[in-house]
């Protein structure tokens, strides 16, 4: 069943046009929503709502937009919300900005190692590390750089400018890389605490 | 020509993301080790982040039947017709409902989960006798065994129009019907054998799997 | 608005058409001309946005996927006969393209056509064709192949792709993203490979797999006879488990054997279990009677 098809037949009701635009969608919304809460029991509720509020709505779709968009545009929504009531703040995407990083030059890493991140990233510490981002940087950065999406559906998406999303994914991507440094530096700390427990020695 | 600042090379670097940098920034890259660290660490995080892409994570099955189940508490589902999901472009072993009885089939089709499920199970008691688990797996796959090999007679004389496609159904539909029979034969010498009983299961699979399209191209053929 | 293109036989025949107007010199070429059998070619252009999906359906033919920098589908069809006819539709960001029999009473031979279709690179292909060839090159998006005894080559791909054949050959380089292969007779071939999630499957062919195994990485190898080769680098990191119930298995890599092993298919035929460096991809290999060997890489 295409899904023009598919679609016509759930505005009115049909219970196979609802399971076939469900089986269409269903793994792109679950990795958005799992990438962004970072569990799954999170993002099973996160789904199902999701695909509850599409359906309830569907008999408004137009077509004015893809199909898709709408569906993403709803799902991210649905995400944020549920990240915004957690974190106890209502705050517009436009506000969800670090402590400013755009004054003087780079950071400075003073002392310890040259820690390159080329060809070292682990994918369980990015994990981590995306699921510390505010919930702005997240969405950005997920529906960028994980699930592909241009600036200009993300644009559309999340209700922004084409700027403000690549202002935010840049932001979003800096924000990464410090969380990985920590990440990696606090790891070969504790390689130097165990080796010098081992040797029976101090530091 | 004033050189570029690490500021308004971040700042250039926000603005164009991936596009490419102008001579100024690849000059500033080039006398500016932190600034090129900046820049091979972001590509580096955009890499690791783009190799997740095509990783599409399937929802468990259960999420749907409670989806479902919401939308027909709310009264959002209708009209019930024709709930067996249709797919215009759908691979061949899903359209096998369609291709043959439904009635028979789908008895045997649940036979073989039901067997599948035993072969999973773990049995409370792990001394049970080898002669339980032979029998288990005969009571599970004897019926289907016989519904497919009676689905085959009807096939006996099965010609597509594409020789090339004619031979090769039949030449595998024998390969796996020799493997259906090795892999009983060890069932029966080690009715304890997982490994051979996944074996059999996924054979009896395949072999419903070929008949299911030649089945639909004897259809499509008539 | 879409657009819909549907596309009727015809005869090419240029001499014929140019040397109309001459009398006997044309007479004489149409009729060389018309002696022997001529191609019958059609190329049409689609317009299409990004991500555009592309189905074909073939019963017999050549099949050569490209990608390309236009946002446009070009669709090259070569005919092998007038009973068969070449369908080429565009609905909104979709291009059906297939192939049938025009009358009851068509020769095998000639219910066949073959393809040259250019795409743009993240393009979804859904490609049917019972026999012949299908190859794919530097498409990035997703792909789903299904044929019976075609054989099916793709080079640097990276999307999820599925492929199933009974008898056909697989062959695959430089694939990345996730992969899905299952066949009955066929031989399936993966070197260089990128992949994060490879799934492959087939009954009595051969498997050689030949690339990166990347941390997190899923690699599950099964056949029932014939030979599974996994060929290894010493940089990579990988948890193994090795099972042929009644051939062998035959290792190069040093692995450090686990604590507990609790795998269940551990009481039966030949198997080996263990760790490789860090254990960070997982790689399962399993055959009923053929043999499975963990090679060195040169």
């Amino acid at each position: 069943m295409p899904e023009a098809e598919a679609i016509r037949l759930a505005q009115q009701g049909n219970a196979a046009a609802f399971e076939r635009l469900y089986r269409l969608h269903n793994r792109r919304v679950y990795s958005l929503c799992l990438r962004m809460v970072g569990n799954t029991a999170g993002a099973e509720d996160l789904t199902q709502e999701a695909f509850l509020q599409l359906f309830r709505k569907i008999a408004t779709f137009r077509g004015e937009s893809a199909f898709s968009t709408w569906l993403h545009r709803l799902a991210v929504n649905v995400v944020l919300m549920k990240l915004r009531k957690k974190s106890g703040t209502e705050t517009s995407l436009d506000e969800l900005t670090e402590p400013d990083e755009e004054s003087g030059g780079p950071r400075r890493d003073f002392g310890g190692p040259d820690l390159r991140l080329s060809g070292s990233i682990d994918r369980v510490h990015l994990q981590r590390a995306v699921e510390q981002l505010p919930p702005g940087y997240k969405a950005v950065f997920v529906l960028h750089d994980i699930q592909g999406y241009e600036h200009n559906e993300i644009a559309e998406i999340m209700d922004c400018s084409i700027g403000n999303s690549k202002s935010q994914l840049h932001k979003a991507r800096m924000r990464l890389r410090e969380l990985l440094h920590e990440a990696t530096r606090d790891k070969a700390r504790e390689d130097r605490k165990a080796a010098s427990a081992d040797s029976g020695g101090e530091d | 020509m004033a050189l570029m600042t690490c500021r308004a090379f971040l700042n250039d670097l926000r603005l164009r993301m991936e596009g490419t940098p102008s001579l100024d920034a690849e000059a500033h890259i080039r006398n500016c080790p932190s600034c090129r660290h900046i820049t091979e660490d972001l590509n580096a995080i955009h890499s690791a982040a783009r190799s997740w892409r095509a990783e599409e994570i399937e929802p468990p099955a259960h999420l749907w039947a409670s989806l479902r189940l919401q939308l027909e508490r709310e009264g959002l589902i209708r009209d019930d017709r024709g709930s067996q999901l249709e797919l215009s472009n759908s691979g061949w072993f899903s359209r096998w409902f369609a291709g043959l009885p439904r009635p028979a089939l789908a008895g045997g089709y649940l036979v073989l989960l039901i067997a599948v499920a035993f072969g999973f199970s773990r049995p409370a008691n792990r001394q049970a006798n080898e002669a339980r688990w032979l029998e288990g797996t005969q009571v599970s796959t004897s019926p289907l065994s016989a519904q497919l090999t009676a689905e085959q007679v009807s096939f006996a004389s099965f010609n597509d129009s594409n020789p090339a496609v004619t031979a090769s159904l039949n030449k595998n539909l024998a390969i796996v019907d020799n493997y259906i029979a090795l892999c009983e034969k060890s069932v029966q010498e080690e009715p304890q054998n997982e490994v051979a009983r996944d074996y059999l299961y996924e054979a009896y699979q395949q072999k419903a799997d070929l008949l299911a399209q030649m089945t639909e191209r004897g259809e499509n053929n008539r | 608005m879409s657009a819909s293109y549907f596309v009727r036989q015809q005869l090419v025949c240029n001499r014929t058409w140019k040397a109309a107007s001459l009398l006997v010199p044309g007479l004489l070429i149409c009729s060389f001309a018309s002696a022997a059998p001529q191609p019958r070619r059609q190329e049409q252009h689609f317009k299409v946005q990004a991500h555009p999906v592309i189905t074909l359906h073939n019963p017999n033919g050549t099949i050569t996927v490209k990608a390309w920098t236009k946002a446009e589908v070009m669709v090259i069809s070569n005919r092998a006969s007038d009973d068969v006819e070449v369908d080429a539709e565009q609905m909104g960001n979709r291009v059906d393209v297939s192939t049938h029999a025009a009358s009851d009473n068509v020769a095998p031979e000639d219910l066949r056509a073959d393809y040259q279709i250019n795409v743009p690179e993240d393009a979804e292909l859904q490609i049917h064709n019972d026999s012949g060839e299908v190859n794919v090159a530097n498409v990035l998006g997703d792909m789903n192949v299904e044929t019976v005894a075609a054989a099916v080559d793709l080079e640097d791909s990276a999307g999820y792709v599925t492929i199933k054949t009974v008898g056909g050959s697989f062959q695959c380089t430089r694939c990345a993203g996730k992969l899905e292969i299952s066949s009955i007779s066929g031989n399936l071939r993966l070197t260089d490979i990128h992949s994060f999630h490879v799934h492959a499957q087939t009954s009595t062919g051969n498997i050689l797999f030949s690339g990166e195994f990347l941390p997190n990485g899923l690699y599950r190898l099964k056949n029932y006879s014939g030979i599974i080769e996994v060929r290894f680098s010493p940089a990579d990191s990988f948890d193994l488990s090795a099972t042929s119930l009644k051939g062998k298995v035959i290792n190069e890599a040093s692995l450090t054997p686990k604590a507990h092993q609790q795998h269940f298919y551990s009481r039966f035929g030949n198997s080996l279990f263990g760790t490789f460096n860090a254990g960070r991809a997982k790689v399962e290999l399993t055959s009923f009677d053929g043999t499975i060997n963990i090679l060195k890489r040169d």
